[in-house]
């Protein structure tokens, strides 16, 4: 199989997307040689030309993150672009893996539904849509904290250079939590009184020197 | 009545969808504040995700180019219209382009709402809004179902309600206005 990723972070190849996708292709490669190649949709000539690469390819993964509920506006446009110019003839597959900063993956999961019926729209096979919520913030993560992360996604990307799918059992335990219990609600709220939901915000509040105007309205 | 109308339509030539949003900004005016941006015809660029928004210049992007007033009009009014052709069975690329953006008026911090966590508010207020679509040629209950969804969800983060989804197929600007204004 030609197997095509394309990561549709606006962050380019610094983005969370990049390091999963890292971690993906650790596993993948292990099983399959072949270099797989990685497109960045945030490079507008790229996308523009991406119809190309998409009908060229067998598979297609396309890693990104939520952004406002959905697929970030680039993804959208690439979608439109593969949508326009192709309807697939032959048995294309897809997958998408969607991360979220939002811990629970109720989130991403009513964009979920829009991606199957996108899938079947081109006339492609669908592998199934990947959901990892709580990803923003492994950039700063010491290591012992992304360890089992990584270790999924590897283990995600080498059973997908087995199978050309991905692996169900790691796709319930990413998709984990779906809400919050109670318990982590009252949790939450509990240390939210004393601020310390707000660390990650705050600690980049201060190093650039935003901390008080953080409540600012300019509008 | 302030009212924003962000229009995705990108579509270069005039069609039954321009010409119904022509018409419906001309009977909004004649008794309302209306604000209308076609943002495929503004060059606003994507969400970098640089989160300048949230941490170095809080509240403000750091993209000037044109979304500044978008973001004005939108805070201040009392109602927001989310107009689109359906494009692949979902708004455009044109309309997520700003709606991406318009997380710099939210505020970073998270909350505890309906059991789930989103963003608090920056601002007191958050207008609810009005979607109106152009049915593609494929476009059915499912594909429709979908959008309403995911406009529901932004309206879960953005403090706001959905309040109608009107397809210009069936209805006319009339309609659209009386719905708009007796919110």
């Amino acid at each position: 199989m030609k197997l095509v990723i394309f990561n549709g972070s606006p962050r380019y190849k610094k983005s969370n997307s990049s390091i999963l996708i890292e971690q993906f292709l650790k596993g993948y490669n292990r099983i399959n040689g072949n270099t797989v190649p990685v497109y960045y949709l945030a490079n507008k000539s790229l996308r523009e030309a991406s119809e190309k690469i998409f009908r060229q390819a067998d598979t297609v993964i396309v890693f990104f993150p939520l952004y406002t509920d959905c697929m970030p506006g680039i993804v959208k446009e690439f979608i439109e672009i593969i949508a326009h110019q192709s309807t697939c003839s032959e048995s294309k597959k897809i997958g998408f893996v969607v991360q979220s900063g939002f811990p629970e993956s109720i989130h991403s999961s009513f964009l979920e539904k829009y991606l199957r019926k996108l899938t079947l729209r081109l006339n492609c096979e669908y592998l199934g849509t990947v959901i990892k919520g709580g990803v923003e913030g492994i950039q700063i993560m010491p290591a012992p904290m992304t360890k089992k992360l990584y270790s999924q996604f590897e283990s995600l990307g080498e059973y997908f250079g087995q199978n050309e799918t991905f692996e169900l059992k790691i796709m319930n335990d990413l998709r984990k939590p779906y809400t919050f219990s109670r318990t982590h609600i009252r949790f939450f709220n509990f240390l939210s009184k004393f601020g310390l939901t707000n660390f990650y915000w705050n600690s980049n509040l201060k190093k650039n020197g935003a901390y008080l105007k953080r409540f600012a309205r300019p509008y | 009545m302030r009212i924003t109308i962000l229009d995705g339509d990108m579509n270069q030539a005039r069609s039954d969808y321009s010409i119904f949003m022509d018409e419906l900004v001309l009977l909004l005016k004649k008794d309302h504040s209306v604000d209308y941006y076609p943002i495929d015809k503004m060059e606003l660029q994507y969400c970098s995700g640089c989160w300048c928004c949230w941490w170095k210049t809080p509240g403000e992007c750091s993209q000037k180019d044109g979304a500044e007033q978008i973001f004005r009009s939108y805070i201040n009014s009392d109602f927001i219209i989310y107009s689109s052709p359906l494009m692949v069975g979902f708004t455009s690329s044109a309309l997520k382009k700003i709606v991406d953006r318009l997380i710099v008026l939210l505020h970073p911090y998270i909350q505890m709402k309906m059991g789930e966590s989103h963003h608090n508010k920056r601002y007191d207020r958050y207008p609810e809004f009005g979607l109106i679509l152009q049915r593609e040629e494929d476009t059915d209950e499912e594909d429709i179902g979908i959008t309403n969804n995911i406009y529901d969800r932004l309206a879960l983060n953005f403090h706001s309600k959905r309040k109608y989804t009107r397809f210009i197929e069936n209805t006319n600007p009339k309609e659209i206005l009386n719905e708009t204004c007796n919110i």
